[in-house]
């Protein structure tokens, strides 16, 4: 009986608040992207892609001009490039989104690892002292062990995705922009029949895509951690899609997709220094995708058909 | 003579293998209600879509107050205070009603919307001409006649003065249309000028102060409203005397064949819902299904032919309930079905027309053995009815994409009814279809019936109910509203039912 307790207390303390904001930033930023196209009605599978591309410019950066806010601003760049690419391809030349998105995605894998070994002469993954990471915030408390534990030592942009979060939703649903943004998602002929260019505004919020998607990258190469690994988004964006699915393309719901997900990757984590096999472990995050969209979709299915229903 | 404000003249419109429009002109004057009216494809909504600036016109001038384009743009359009309500709402359904009647015109405070701003301009206009509605519902909550209302304060919010509305009573119940009336003539009083698009005689005569008539994308006529007549304003739509699509041919029922009873069905839109539907066909007879588009017809096919699930009620084909069986299953009791998209469900674009007409009967000798296909048994079975359906161009290789209209239906139509079913369940036949295919595909029902199949026609196109139906059974918000034989049954008494009202 106490050997019970004594785990529980190890996996769930309040440290667990900490590592779940902690596994849940670098989703909550693609979900934040995938959200904004969503709203337009283009399902940004490219955010992973766009995850890696950024990941590596921001850590190449960092590492050549020691400096992470120019680490940042090139991961920018290099997201809102990609999207504009994908924006062309898309919109311009009428390509699927989902397939453009999957060959960014492929491509973002095989040119990193390529400039990973040209740049750096290196394969698998490349970290060195002279990579600046992003600043972490550091608060006074005493000697409180417990408001230590919940809130200090966070990557300045693990507090700024939450803030991120609500300003999202109020531009969404309370400003003239998101008004006109929601609307060519919605009914995009109605949007047409007020005169908004729904072409133009794709475009736009997919620029905007790829600066969230930037942000992303670099938080996680050198935020959540200071370093490149091969393919290191490991479905990340993936799962930030799926949040966004999970929420509806609501910002604070897909934020709550997000927590759920960082909350099953840190119980995970803390089950494998418990001795549990590590591939089981391995697969929490997975799992933990698969039945978030189930739930969402069951949502969906059985809003949809009481809608239908003639009873 | 009041001035005028609109003048259209020599506009052309040419779709891919039509002529929406030829020669094609129009004039609205200050503070009239004035009436287009014509049969369906006759080119009234194309006319109006291209004042609206949604289609540009291969040639011709529009003079809006003096000033001559040849072409607008909607935003053009209504920055000079034309509006449009559409015939399907241009409406975000998931949005409130506020949002939709602002979207694109915003009042703003900073970034923000200024709601206080919104609703006082509302308020304004449901008060000036009574277009109550609850700003704060989402579209999709609301009835299909605040809905309209609803569009027709946006296109008022953006400063219209010239109103377009297309087919508005095809949506409404006979109240609704009542109070429609009454603010289109307090919107006339107001100095506002109305296009009122429609092919309900009685409507147009009622409010109208001039009508245009058009047929075939041709400008036919344009008459005064108070000396017009409802025979008159009918010759000149159809062209000829009406009705002359022939009186049935002589029945003898035999044994029922398929009964629907209490039916229950699920649909997208709440008037289309099926609650309650029952009836039940003979061998050797047509009933007629009529009803105004979206009433439940389509769910009411769908669902006997199982390609949309039965919440409630059974299906009886031959004695066996067949409700909520899948389709195959369905026909093997003895079903056949011109579905009522033969671009969707009718035929497959991409297969060639041998293939589309062997589809039911591939899978059995003599087409097949073993689920091995004998092509040269396919061709001969294609050929067949290439010649006894005079499907052209005649060769069992075409593509189903490459056929006109008329000859896809004829595919169709000849997979289905060569088969000799019991039960032919054909909806919209001969809609989109040339003169020519019209005529063969009604002289196949015939010949079905007289064969002792028992036929159910649901078609929007009256003249086609009345030619070819024994018993004609009404639609109406997914409800029966009637059910009349025949030969007591005439335009007059059938409108009646399928805007809602009793016998």
């Amino acid at each position: 009986m106490d050997t019970t307790n004594d785990i529980l207390s190890l996996v769930f303390n309040a440290t667990l608040f900490h590592s779940t904001i902690r596994a849940a930033t670098p989703i909550l930023y693609a979900t934040l992207a995938c959200v904004l196209t969503q709203q337009a009605d283009i399902l940004n599978i490219g955010v992973e892609g766009i995850m890696i591309f950024s990941a590596f410019a921001a850590v190449a950066t960092s590492y050549f001009a020691g400096s992470w806010v120019l680490a940042l601003v090139a991961a920018i760049i290099v997201g809102v490039v990609v999207a504009a690419f994908m924006a062309f391809a898309h919109l311009g030349a009428k390509a699927d989104i989902f397939v453009v998105g999957m060959g960014v995605n492929m491509l973002a894998i095989a040119l990193t690892r390529f400039l990973l070994q040209r740049i750096f002469g290196v394969s698998g993954s490349f970290h060195h002292n002279d990579i600046v990471a992003m600043p972490r915030l550091s608060f006074d408390f005493g000697g409180s062990e417990l408001l230590n534990d919940l809130f200090n030592d966070y990557s300045l942009f693990e507090p700024v995705g939450i803030v991120l979060v609500f300003v999202l939703a109020f531009i969404l649903y309370k400003t003239v922009w998101g008004l006109r943004l929601r609307s060519t998602g919605l009914n995009p002929q109605a949007a047409e029949t007020a005169g908004i260019n729904v072409t133009m505004r794709k475009f736009e919020v997919m620029l905007y895509s790829g600066v969230l998607g930037g942000i992303a990258g670099a938080h996680l190469s050198l935020g959540y951690s200071r370093m490149f690994v091969e393919n290191m988004t490991n479905g990340r964006g993936f799962m930030g899609v799926a949040a966004m699915f999970f929420g509806g393309a609501n910002p604070v719901w897909g934020w709550v997709g997000c927590l759920i997900f960082g909350f099953a990757d840190s119980v995970g984590s803390r089950l494998q220094s418990l001795g549990l096999p590590s591939q089981f472990i391995l697969m929490i995050p997975y799992l933990a995708t698969v039945l978030v969209l189930t739930l969402a979709m069951m949502r969906k299915k059985r809003a949809e058909t009481a809608r239908k229903s003639a009873l | 003579m009041s001035s005028i404000l609109i003048e259209m003249s020599g506009i052309n419109k040419e779709f891919p293998g039509v002529k929406a429009v030829q020669d094609g002109m129009f004039t609205l004057e200050e503070g009239e209600i004035h009436s287009l009216v014509g049969e369906n494809g006759a080119g009234k909504s194309t006319l109006m879509k291209i004042l609206y600036g949604m289609y540009s016109p291969e040639s011709g001038t529009i003079t809006v107050r003096g000033e001559s384009f040849p072409s607008l743009t909607p935003k053009r359009a209504i920055g000079m205070g034309i509006g449009m309500v559409h015939q399907e709402f241009m409406l975000v359904r998931e949005m409130t009603v506020l949002e939709n009647i602002i979207l694109g015109f915003e009042p703003r405070r900073g970034a923000m919307i200024d709601r206080r701003a919104a609703l006082d301009k509302i308020d304004y206009y449901a008060r000036t001409y009574g277009l109550s509605v609850h700003p704060d519902k989402k579209v999709g909550e609301i009835s299909v006649g605040e809905a309209q209302r609803v569009e027709i304060i946006k296109t008022m919010y953006r400063g219209a003065e010239i109103l377009v509305l297309d087919e508005p009573t095809a949506v409404l119940t006979p109240q609704e249309s009542e109070q429609l009336f009454e603010i289109l003539r307090s919107m006339k009083k107001d100095g506002k000028s109305i296009v009122f698009i429609s092919h309900k005689l009685r409507e147009v005569l009622e409010i109208s102060d001039r009508v245009t008539v058009m047929r075939g994308g041709r400008h036919i006529a344009t008459l005064d409203g108070s000396s017009a007549t409802a025979p008159e304003l009918a010759r000149l739509m159809v062209g000829r005397e009406v009705f002359l699509g022939g009186t049935p041919v002589p029945s003898e029922p035999g044994e029922v064949a398929l009964s629907v009873e209490g039916v229950y069905v699920p649909g997208e839109k709440e008037l289309s819902k099926l609650r309650g539907v029952s009836f039940s066909v003979r061998r050797g007879e047509i009933l007629g299904i009529a009803g105004v588009n979206g009433n439940g017809q389509s769910e009411l096919a769908e669902a006997i032919a199982g390609l949309r699930p039965v919440q409630r009620g059974r299906v009886v084909l031959g004695g066996v309930e067949v409700q909520n069986m899948p389709p195959r299953k369905i026909r093997e009791h003895g079903l056949s079905h011109i579905p009522e998209d033969r671009n969707l469900r009718g035929l497959d674009r991409q297969s060639d027309v041998k293939e589309n007409l062997a589809a039911c009967s591939f899978s059995e000798p003599p087409l097949s053995r073993g689920g091995v296909v004998n092509w040269g048994r396919v061709r001969e079975f294609a050929d067949d009815l290439i010649r006894s359906y005079d499907i052209r161009p005649a060769g069992v290789d075409v593509p189903a994409a490459g056929l006109s209209g008329g000859n896809a239906q004829k595919v169709v139509v000849a997979r289905e009814v060569s088969g000799r079913a019991p039960v032919l369940l054909a909806s919209q036949p001969t809609r989109g279809v040339d003169i020519g295919s019209i005529e063969t595909i009604r002289a196949e029902l015939n010949r079905a019936k007289k064969e002792g199949a028992a036929v159910v026609l649901i078609s929007s196109d009256l003249e086609e109910i009345l030619s070819l139906s024994d018993r004609i059974a009404v639609m109406f918000e997914g409800r029966i509203t009637g059910e009349v034989s025949s030969s007591e049954a005439d335009e007059l008494s059938l409108g009646l039912l399928m805007t809602g009202g009793r016998r």
